[in-house]
């Protein structure tokens, strides 16, 4: 009953990008007012998030197990993971600001990964309960996903102001590469997520 | 049914009457909750002026230092773009291109985006690129992250603090004035608002 509201099954497409409803025939594939290409739901959105998704997987092991970064002080080198530089920072007494990257760089991407796999569960076993409360998993995910970048620009920001030679240096490491792949694949996997499908399933 | 007088929420698909809230009024769709609309006072002109100012402060957020260290008698100032070039210099070019584009390159675009748009509907001139300003504008949304780059600043200061004196630049206060332009930018700009006076300049 609720699936027949939907401008779909009553034979309108929205466009995208402008919002305007267009009669769904052979004939129309651009919008009228914006000129975009239709299609009724975001093409291949199942696929194409599935396909991110596990990509940022792969690449949240070595993000967390190589080192993020190194810091150099009188030749002594000591290179910090993720954590590690959370544990740093508590050990300084600086437990707020631990929170807030424990907060950003682990807890966030682990919300996400998993958020967007249960969405993904959701969509495909066509779960029926709580489509409202899902759509709202969705909107967090969707919100929260660009703060992961905090470690990336802080990392931005040390390395050019650390470079003091021998007595002091900040050298980014391959982790971070790995962390920023996974929060761009995170990103694009919730943007290519289609929250009416969650929708479309409801019988 | 004549689609042109009627609307569907992007998230969940309901087909909806469109409701046309007053200025502090809010629309939510019915059945997931997604806000539709939310008309703000004078949305063009405010836009307008916003993205003047944004784009003036663009330059000495960009071109001044931010945070300048002094370090066992070494001392160093941070731009934006040098954050970029240390990067660069440790090869880690996918970390340098990712900081570049969301912190400088993208909200650069948001802005100029934004003047373009709302320049030519304050004025009443019609133009054929701006459905596609527009729907750039609203794809690189998300991708201008300046207000995380000012939460990377901060913990970048605290992790220096206990080592070395700080001193901050001009170009931090311009940063901190053109988080609050981007801010009120955002929430200035009504899109519904602007797609129907694009698609009223179009006929």
């Amino acid at each position: 009953m609720k699936a027949k509201k939907t401008a779909l099954a009553q034979g309108f497409i929205r466009c995208h990008d402008c919002g305007c409803l267009s009669k769904q025939t052979d004939k129309n594939s651009h919008c009228r007012l914006c000129g975009g290409r239709l299609h009724p739901r975001l093409t291949k959105s199942f696929q194409r998030s599935a396909a991110l998704l596990l990509s940022a997987f792969c690449l949240y092991i070595p993000a967390n197990i190589f080192p993020i970064m190194t810091v150099t002080r009188l030749g002594v080198g000591e290179p910090h993971t993720i954590i590690g530089g959370i544990i740093a920072l508590v050990n300084g007494n600086m437990a707020p600001i631990a929170m807030l990257v424990l907060v950003a760089s682990i807890l966030v991407p682990l919300l996400k990964l998993l958020g967007i796999g249960l969405l993904l569960l959701n969509v495909h076993y066509r779960w029926q309960a709580h489509a409202k409360k899902w759509t709202i998993l969705y909107r967090i995910i969707a919100f929260v996903g660009r703060w992961s970048m905090l470690d990336i620009f802080m990392i931005s920001i040390l390395v050019s102001l650390v470079d003091m030679g021998s007595v002091a240096q900040v050298i980014a490491g391959p982790a971070a590469t790995a962390f920023a792949a996974v929060v761009v694949l995170t990103m694009l996997a919730a943007k290519n997520f289609d929250p009416r499908l969650i929708w479309d399933n409801q019988r | 049914m004549n689609p042109t007088n009627l609307s569907a929420c992007p998230e969940c698909d309901l087909l909806l009457k469109p409701s046309s809230p007053v200025v502090g009024d809010k629309a939510h769709c019915p059945r997931c909750g997604y806000l539709l609309q939310r008309p703000r006072k004078q949305s063009v002109e405010r836009t307008f002026a916003l993205s003047i100012a944004g784009l003036i402060l663009m330059f000495p957020a960009n071109l001044m230092p931010l945070v300048g260290i002094k370090m066992l008698g070494g001392a160093k100032d941070g731009t934006l773009w040098s954050g970029v070039v240390a990067l660069f210099e440790e090869h880690l070019w996918g970390v340098a291109v990712l900081v570049f584009l969301s912190s400088i390159l993208f909200p650069l675009l948001n802005i100029i985006l934004s003047l373009l748009i709302s320049a030519h509907l304050y004025f009443n001139r019609p133009n054929r690129h701006l459905a596609h300003w527009m729907r750039w504008l609203q794809h690189m949304d998300e991708w201008a992250m300046l207000e995380v780059y000012m939460l990377g600043i901060i913990v970048a200061c605290v992790k220096l603090s206990a080592t070395s004196e700080l001193k901050f630049g001009f170009g931090l206060y311009a940063f901190v004035a053109l988080l609050i332009v981007t801010g009120m930018l955002a929430s200035s700009l009504d899109k519904v608002l602007f797609w129907r006076r694009i698609g009223q300049l179009r006929t």
